[in-house]
């Protein structure tokens, strides 16, 4: 028990929160049952990682506790956890010393608290080692370093609990009915009998299942505790439902540490996340899974520093890859035959190794170079490809810029704002002296600019037949940007005052993306599309439909949000096969059917940027950042991907935005860090007999100074028989990810009401089957129970639910917005998804005016209308935009201080900027960190007065997912709601 | 015109640089890509040792010089001067050597030199036109001289490899062919042998018969 100590203490600790009342007033109540109980506050704290933050009790009193256990009870124990523990049985309170016995599978994980803190500081303990472990407990917490260690005794862990309100919730009433009970009263009592305890106390109690039952009859219910549990008594209980106690993911993403523990040599979790790290071995446990299973890779995720990924060339051995199934030499590949030979993880075949590859085994089976070996150690390595992984050399950097020069465009003030940004961000384009640039501009002409080095101005070309579409000149409309450098500047310098008297309405969007596809088509490249009015001349031209409010709630509605014109897919599937990326920025107060541009984005690996109702006054920092980002982070050129599992399990679907070239290879001719990948597999055979399923993701691709290289990433996963399992190693990020991806594509051949529904259905599906696992053995009465890995997942699917992308109907948001959503939803990597899904709400005014604890700022509040108070000031973050919500009690002086002297006026106008005093800057500061959290996006800033119509309802109200917004359920409602279905 | 421009190295073919966006106007810019594969694996393997050579595929003529374990090569139409198309490859040559001479050994992945591809570009652009002054002083220039310069065919430089493996598989046959042929004339002798004494053996038989029977008889 004494390795928990120091962990509790800190907990307690913690400020209090808030004292809830009901719950404390069933303290007697538990009390008097807790004999019943192993000293069960243990369970409540969490062996929280390092994510787990130390002030808000809800979130820390959330036992990611199951994570680590699973590994404990899985029936397939795995090579690299040493299966340490303290049975039940040895644990009498007075002993204090874990003691750590084997521990087989099925034993309580409860009861393995403490192993598991050690194992979660120490995630590369060996297997063999348990006296290490032992020594381990009292520095084993970085995070708690803070804390003396605990006196090694129960009293010391738990005596500060009682006295302790801080806990909201149900977790109070758990310390509180714990708490008194003295450490030593022997577990006797029953989990039924818990409950009843809990019976009368509050219906919507959250608390965490006692800790291993003792000896007695108990054995049996030992999985069910490691589940959290949520009880709500639907019907005349619904007033008391407590909405301060749901889980909410206050921490943004907890990603399961498990996994990463059990198989230490898989790649990070930024690259590869399971939905799920226990691969069900049978046709029927999927079938009872519900949830997607697959995977969400991010192949180039930005690495922080000092864990960049290494780079291994092999030179004259030639890359080494399995024969038969073309697998990437990888760490778990095993060597035998004295090292002569080396069995491949993933097809088992056994395969020579070449002369310059090999090396001696030593005594226990490594190799002897295996420290000077990356690729044989390390989950993630990159590979400098041989000659024969080209088909032509690798190609320079292209940058290709289409403008929209018409009069919309030039109006708002776009044109300017790209014209700057792309002159200053010439100096930063990856791929020094061998990038290559072009621009074409339309309205309703075609200009072609030629920009041979020789010259000091630029030429203009205009073609004005748009049926017959051609390419004025051979040569320089693309040209080496550092040859060129003189004619670009002066280019982009007169590009603005060019077309500042043009009053042309047109656009000959279509012709103009074909010339395009002319003068790449022979290197490939990224095509960068700005558009700010609906395509109205020549091929591809679009028509006004969105406005159409009677195709909503209809079987049309559908056909809104895909292309109507075949000419945006076809042309997309040709640029993907001359390796052309299009990104598209567009720029419109009017409907410019996202939907149909977005196609040429969404099958080239390209991204969406939708600015409504641009104005460069307002907006302007927003797409200059983006742009910037876009044209400067490290991309990955003419690249194709293919991921590999293991014998038996196939991929069977991929989502995101891509093409697909043959069943499993995806093109993506241009890839960077923002991107991510989702796919789901299946098992090919009805059993799986592999203890463990291997997965490697490996990307092709051409970097910016011109290598060829391959990065590779591999992970491994046990695979499980049981159920139970499965759901407590579930990932809800990954889960939610690739939800959320599935019901938008659901959304583009069905109606939105079919994709929520999807959603729901899922869920209550997932949530039922677990129920049953458990609700043969115990009476879980009308108490809704799910996996602790999943708390979170019924607020996310909310979140979902009511994400732009998917939200209400016609009124709810605009079809463009909805679509653009969409597109970039398609693409997220997850911890930005679940950023957008659930935003950051802080408030900031306590700061402003006095502490400069900026620690206690970071707190997040939850998304409900609640939070807000009218005295004071919130920052509401999603990573796209910033709002600033000023109550109506706000002093006027620190609106003054703030905003100025506009600080009564119509915030709409009232742009936040730094001002000569404290409150303004350290507004700004905040501001400026939350924008640099994250750099992909630049969340622009918007300022929000309460009550202030309808401004407020659009910026915020709507986005408060946790509320009652638009026919769609509120937190509360959502879970009564759900639990009622999973019931009948 | 110059189709296609590479620089490869000779002691294993790996190719070092090659021109951006070549073979444009090419038909069959793979096909020629390949052959030039091919080409240099003939040269790693030290079939044809000139240094300097020009041969002739389809409409084009690949024209080469193997300098410091470099080879430099590029396509052109057969029109194109000579003396022009290996001028072109001395430039290259020069730039090359001057940048990276001394990195040509360690260099370990194919196509480490790709930045030189813009200078490839621009040089290209230089002798694009055969009629410009520059071009037509280069022609007139007789310093130069390129007449020594053998002109082969592709299939006969190709072919050499490939006659090379047709000896040995004829050979190869043939070893095997007359290992065939001494099994069957043993086994001719020995039906000979019977055929030739037979006959006799059958007659002794029977009189032995006749003899044996008589004995039994009496």
């Amino acid at each position: 028990m004494g390795t928990e100590n120091p962990n509790h203490a800190n907990n307690y600790s913690r400020p209090p929160q808030n004292n809830n009342s009901p719950f404390s007033s069933s303290r007697p109540v538990v009390g008097s049952q807790a004999s019943a109980f192993r000293p069960t506050p243990v369970l409540s704290t969490p062996p929280s990682g390092p994510e787990v933050s130390t002030f808000r009790p809800t979130a820390s009193y959330v036992p990611p506790t199951t994570g680590p256990f699973q590994r404990f009870s899985s029936p397939t124990p795995p090579p690299h956890t040493s299966p340490i523990g303290q049975p039940p049985a040895m644990r009498p309170p007075p002993t204090m010393r874990p003691q750590m016995p084997p521990m087989h599978m099925g034993s309580s994980p409860l009861s393995m608290n403490g192993a598991v803190n050690l194992q979660q500081s120490q995630p590369s303990l060996g297997p063999t080692n348990p006296s290490a472990v032992r020594a381990a407990p009292s520095s084993a917490w970085p995070g708690y370093t803070a804390t003396p260690p605990a006196p090694v005794s129960h009293k010391g862990s738990y005596g500060p609990a009682p006295p302790q309100p801080a806990a909201s919730g149900s977790f109070s009433s758990h310390q509180g009915g714990y708490g008194p009970a003295p450490p030593q009263q022997a577990a006797s009592g029953s989990f039924s009998s818990h409950q009843g305890g809990y019976g009368p106390a509050p219906p919507l109690g959250m608390y965490v299942g006692g800790p291993t039952p003792p000896a007695g009859g108990m054995s049996g219910l030992v999985e069910d505790f490691s589940s959290l549990s949520i009880g709500s008594v639907p019907g005349s209980f619904d007033a008391g439902l407590d909405s301060k106690v749901l889980p909410r993911p206050l921490d943004g993403d907890v990603e399961p540490s498990s996994f990463a523990q059990m198989y230490p040599m898989n790649c990070n979790s930024r690259y590869l996340r399971l939905t799920t790290s226990a691969i069900p071995n049978s046709q029927s446990l999927v079938s009872r899974w519900h949830l997607p299973l697959g995977a969400v890779v991010c192949p180039l995720a930005e690495a922080p520093e000092g864990e960049e990924v290494p780079v291994v060339n092999f030179a004259t051995t030639g890359i080494v890859r399995c024969r038969r199934c073309r697998t990437y030499v990888n760490p778990y590949v095993t060597f035998t035959d004295g090292g002569r030979k080396w069995r491949c993880n993933i097809c088992a075949l056994l395969n020579d190794v070449q002369n310059d590859y090999f090396a001696q085994l030593d005594a226990t089976g490594r190799r002897i170079d295996l420290d000077q070996r990356p690729e044989l150690t390390k989950g993630c390595v990159e590979f400098v490809a041989p000659a024969e992984y080209m088909v032509r050399p690798p190609m320079p950097p292209l940058y290709f810029f289409l403008i929209d020069v018409s009069i919309n465009s030039v109006r708002s003030g776009m044109l300017e704002v790209i014209a700057q940004t792309i002159k200053s961000c010439l100096d930063k384009l990856p791929g020094s002296t061998r990038t290559q640039i072009g621009f074409i501009t339309f309205d309703s002409t075609i200009h072609f600019y030629n920009m041979k080095s020789s010259l000091t101005q630029p030429q203009m070309m205009v073609v004005s037949d748009l049926d017959d579409i051609f390419v004025p000149l051979p040569d320089d409309l693309l040209v080496n940007l550092s040859e060129s450098r003189s004619v670009v500047d002066a280019f982009l310098d007169s590009l603005p005052s060019m077309f500042q008297d043009n009053v042309n309405v047109e656009s000959a969007f279509g012709p103009a993306l074909k010339a395009a596809f002319m003068v790449m088509s022979q290197l490939g490249g990224k095509l960068l599309i700005f558009q700010s009015t609906l395509p109205s001349l020549g091929v591809g031209r679009l028509r006004l439909r969105g406005d159409d409010i009677r195709a909503y709630g209809t079987d049309k509605e559908n056909a809104l949000r895909i292309p109507e014109d075949p000419f945006y897919k076809q042309m997309a599937a040709d640029f993907t096969k001359y390796q052309v990326a299009v990104n598209v920025y567009a720029v419109s107060d009017k409907y410019t059917d996202i939907a149909s541009l977005g196609t040429l984005a969404k099958y080239t690996g390209g991204q969406v940027y939708y600015y409504p109702s641009f104005h460069a006054a307002i907006h302007k920092d927003k797409l200059k950042h983006e742009l910037a980002r876009d044209l400067t982070r490290e991309t990955a050129w003419e690249a194709v991907m293919r991921i590999r599992c293991g014998k038996g399990v196939r991929f069977t679907s991929y989502h995101g935005n891509f093409m697909l070239r043959s069943t499993d290879l995806l093109a993506l001719p241009a890839v960077d860090c923002d991107k991510a990948y989702a796919m789901q597999f299946a098992l090919e055979e009805t059993l799986l007999t592999t203890q463990i399923v291997y997965f490697q993701v490996a990307l092709l691709h051409t970097s910016s100074c011109g290598e060829r290289r391959i990065r590779v990433h591999t992970a491994a996963a046990s695979v499980v028989a049981d159920l139970g399992e499965m759901y407590r190693q579930a990932d809800t990020g990954a889960i939610v990810s690739l939800l959320g991806r599935l019901a938008i594509e659901k959304s583009l051949s069905y109606k939105l009401e079919e994709a929520r529904n999807a959603i729901q259905l899922r869920i209550v599906k997932a949530l039922k089957e677990y129920r049953n696992l458990y609700a043969v053995q115990h009476r879980v009465g009308t108490r809704m129970i799910y996996p602790d890995s999943l708390k979170y997942l019924l607020l996310y699917a909310l979140a979902l639910c009511k994400s732009t992308a998917l939200r209400g109907g016609y009124a709810d948001s605009q079809l463009d917005e909805r679509c653009a959503a969409g597109f970039t939803m398609m693409a997220l990597p997850v911890k930005k998804m679940l950023k957008l899904l659930y935003p950051s709400l802080l408030r900031v005014d306590e700061y402003l005016v006095k502490s400069d604890d900026f620690e206690k700022l970071c707190r997040r509040l939850p998304l409900a209308a609640q939070s807000l108070d009218s005295r004071g000031i919130y920052i509401y973050d999603d990573g796209f935009r910033l709002v600033v919500w000023f109550g109506q009690m706000v002093s006027p002086d620190i609106s003054r201080n703030l905003v100025g002297e506009d600080f009564a006026a119509d915030f709409s106008r009232v742009s936040l900027v730094q001002r000569e005093n404290e409150m303004s800057r350290k507004l700004m500061g905040i501001i400026k960190k939350l924008r640099e959290a994250d750099t992909s996006y630049y969340p622009l800033c918007h300022l929000v007065r309460q009550g202030e119509q309808p401004r407020e309802g659009f910026f915020l109200l709507s986005n408060l997912v946790e509320e009652q917004v638009g026919g769609m359920n509120s937190y509360v409602d959502w879970i009564l709601q759900i639990h009622r279905q999973v019931q009948q | 015109m110059v189709k296609l421009t590479m620089i490869a190295r000779v002691t294993d073919g790996l190719p070092l640089a090659e021109g951006l966006d070549d073979g444009r106007d090419v038909q069959d810019a793979e096909f020629y890509k390949q052959q030039v594969k091919a080409l240099f694996k003939n040269l790693s393997r030290g079939h044809n040792d000139a240094s300097r050579m020009s041969v002739e595929t389809g409409p084009y003529v690949f024209h080469y010089i193997i300098e410091g374990r470099v080879c430099y090569l590029t396509m052109c139409d057969r029109a194109y001067p000579k003396k022009l198309a290996f001028q072109y490859l001395e430039d290259l040559k020069n730039e090359f050597e001057r940048g990276y001479g001394n990195q040509i050994e360690t260099a370990a992945r194919p196509y480490a030199f790709i930045k030189f591809d813009t200078f490839i570009q621009r040089t290209k652009k230089l002798y694009q036109d055969t009629r410009t002054q520059r071009n037509i002083t280069k022609l007139n220039d007789e310093l130069y001289e390129v007449h020594q310069i053998m002109t082969r065919n592709v299939q006969e430089v190709l072919g050499v490899g490939e006659k090379l493996d047709q000896v040995s598989q004829m050979s190869s046959r043939l070893t095997s062919e007359s290992r065939v042929y001494a099994d069957k004339a043993r086994d001719l002798n020995r039906q000979a042998f019977i055929k030739k004494w037979a006959p006799v053996a059958i007659v002794l038989g029977v009189v032995i018969l006749l003899f044996w029977a008589r004995k039994k008889i009496y």
